[in-house]
Order: structure tokens, then sequence, then C-alpha cells
């Protein structure tokens, strides 16, 4: 048991660094605890098969080792757990080398933050997909609590969410709603008759991909996609508008 | 007490308890809008930890907590395929009661790469049947 304690001093040393205690004095400690064991081990033999000291490599010259943490291996595991795992930062814009680059990003970052937690698409549901995305609305899956919220109107628009098949007569219209939005837009293009016209691919009357028609940011599969997945393309684009570097751009040119 | 309602008052206070304290609860809430108080199901190796209380109504009792590593960049396909089932409700099991299966060739889960360095970027293989048009230069006078 005294084994075990002055092992674990020993360890607590070596962990904070403590370069007070001398090393030959462990040595000499160690040595003589070495010299107890037998006569411990007659008593209580559980106790010594079971610590941790004879699990752990025992340097063989001890004039070489110059490490106060006897004991264990150099590049062991404790010495890990005190090195915190590196946190990812909220912004993406970390590569900033001057003070004005810097003040930019952060005005982008918070440019940024303000749009992605206010992202309203416009309800643009052409097909069977539209019955998911008033889903996405639903309380189950509240699209609310990510700060979007359907606008009827494309002008107060920021996003479109193509949910269905787009057909030849439905594109002008798309494209006119569009352009009627307001800069910055987003689009996403929900299921598989929006990404590239799905199962009515070969149809006469079918656009085949509305991408076609419009810019896509997000693609959507599924046909058609569960809430769940339109959410997710949803959050996708927030992380989207989160990289945007709107003003360091302008500041480029 | 119940009657009144301050047993829910007294609830905010346990949970934010077992959360370690108002500034955990505060970081908890910045981190997935929610402050819950459950039993721990168990972590996978990428280090997010699964909680179940099934006094939430359904849909809400079972939830993932991120490795913190992550911050707020943490993004649903980090669930591993041997949890996705437990926490999507296609089983009852969790992985730590019933382990998957283990094959030499499965491969490592990864999430979606989608606009990291990482990310996918289709390539085309065949010559391309269409040119893109070459606006015509105007001429000088």
């Amino acid at each position: 048991m005294v084994l075990q304690y002055t092992n674990g001093l020993v360890r607590l040393c070596g962990r904070f660094g403590c370069s007070g205690i001398n090393q030959s004095q462990i040595l000499a400690k160690q040595n003589s605890l070495k010299a107890l064991i037998p006569a411990q081990a007659v008593h209580t033999s559980g106790v010594v098969s079971s610590s941790p000291l004879n699990n752990l490599p025992v340097s063989s010259d001890k004039e070489t080792s110059l490490s106060l943490v006897l004991y264990r291996n150099a590049s062991s595991e404790v010495s890990k757990t005190f090195v915190p795992e590196k946190q990812k930062k909220y912004s993406p814009h970390q590569d900033t080398s001057n003070a004005g680059e810097y003040a930019l990003a952060r005005l982008d970052d918070l440019m940024n933050w303000g749009r992605k937690n206010s992202l309203w698409p416009l309800t643009f549901g052409l097909a069977c997909c539209a019955v998911e995305m008033m889903h996405i609305a639903a309380p189950r899956y509240d699209m609310d609590r990510f700060g979007v919220v359907f606008r009827a109107s494309p002008r107060q628009a920021d996003c479109i969410i193509v949910a269905g098949t787009l057909t030849n007569k439905m594109a002008p219209a798309l494209r006119k709603v569009f352009d009627q939005m307001p800069e910055p837009r987003w689009v996403i293009s929900m299921g598989s008759c929006a990404n590239g016209g799905g199962y009515y691919h070969y149809s006469y009357s079918v656009v085949r991909g509305c991408d076609r028609i419009i810019p896509v940011d997000i693609y959507v599969p599924g046909c058609p996609p569960t809430a769940e997945a339109l959410l997710y393309g949803v959050l996708q684009l927030q992380k989207k508008i989160k990289r945007m570097k709107h003003l360091q751009m302008w500041y480029r040119k | 007490m119940s009657y009144f309602g301050v047993d829910k008052v007294l609830k905010i206070f346990k949970i934010i308890r077992a959360n370690g304290g108002i500034f955990k609860s505060y970081r908890k809430m910045y981190l997935y809008d929610e402050l819950k108080i459950g039993k721990l199901i168990g972590e996978d190796k990428y280090g997010n930890k699964y909680y179940e209380n099934n006094e939430y109504f359904y849909g809400r009792n079972r939830w993932i907590e991120y490795n913190p590593k992550h911050n707020l960049e943490y993004d649903g396909s980090m669930v591993p395929a041997e949890w996705f089932g437990w926490l999507h409700y296609k089983t009852d099991t969790p992985p730590t009661v019933k382990p998957p299966v283990q094959y030499k060739w499965l491969v490592d889960h990864t999430d979606n790469k989608t606009g990291t360095p990482d990310q996918y970027v289709p390539f085309t293989t065949t010559p391309q049947k269409i040119q893109s048009w070459v606006p015509p230069k105007a001429k000088k006078p």
C-alpha cells in the first residue's frame, strides 16, 4: 500500500512538472521500498499484486533515465488528458493578417449570424414535396426554432424552396419569382424532380432539374425527402451562409 | 406542492444542478437550445453522448450531446450507424446492450463533408458533348 501511495506521489509530481524533488531522493526511496516488498507481500499479497507498479514497465538502467516519471513510459495517456481537445471556433474566418481584415471578418460574422438565423423561405410548393415542406413548419419539426419562417411574398423572402416537379409551364413563373427576390437569395432544390427531373425526367413537359432555370445552393435528395431531410438541408444552408465573405470580398476589390 | 406547480420551479434547479452549475447549463443552452436531465445511455467512439429520459414525450426523450470539440459546428451526420437506429426509434436496444456486428471490411463512419476541404466534387470521365459559348470579341477599330 505504501508503495502504491509513493508511486502515486511520484506520478503526481511528474504530472504537475514538480521539479523541486530531487531525482536521487526518489530513487533512494524507491530502492528502499522495493526492499520492503517481500515483507509486505507475505501479508497483503493481494494488494501488492493488484498495485499498478507490477503492470508498469520499470526502466532497467536507472543511471540513464533522467525523467522524474520512472514507472511509466514517456508518452503515456496520462499526459494526454491534460491537453484539452482543441475546440472549433465559432467563426470560419480565422485567417486574418491585419486589424482591418480582422474587423471585416468580425463584421462578416455578425452579418452572417443575422442572415442565417432569420432565413425566410418563399413558399413555392409545386407537388407532393410541398406536403413535406408543410411538415417542417408544423410543431414536430418546427422550423421556427431556427428562425425559418415562410413568407408569401418574394420581395420579402431570401430563400426559395423549389418543392416538386418543375414543369415547362411553371418555369417562367419560377424565374420571375426568383428575379423578384432581393439579394442575397438562396435556393433549396427539394426532391428528385426539382434536382434533375426525377420520375418525370423523360416527360415532354418537365424541366430536367430546376438548376436549368435558377442557381441552386442546396440539393435535398429523396422522393419526397422527409421533413427531417429538408430540415437538414436548411441547416446546411445556414452553414453555407455562415461561410459567406461579403464584406471581405468587397474589401479585396 | 404539485398542485400549485412549485415542483416545476424546483425541477429547474434540479436540472441546472445536474448539468453542472449555472455556467455549464448556460453553455448547454447556447449549444443545443435545450436544457434537459436524463440518463446517460452510452458514448460512441467519437465522443458523442446519448441520453434518454422517458418523462419527456416521444420524439424528445432521446437525444445526443455531441463531442464538445465541435462547438456549434455539430451535424446530424455525426451520429454513427449503430446509434442512428436507437436515436431514431428504429430500435429500442442501444448498441451498449446489443453490440453491432463487426466485420474487418467495415469502413469507419464519416460525417457529411459538404463545405469542407474534404468534400466530394463530381467530375466527368467522358469527353464533353457540348461546348460552352465563348462570347465573340469586339473588333477594334
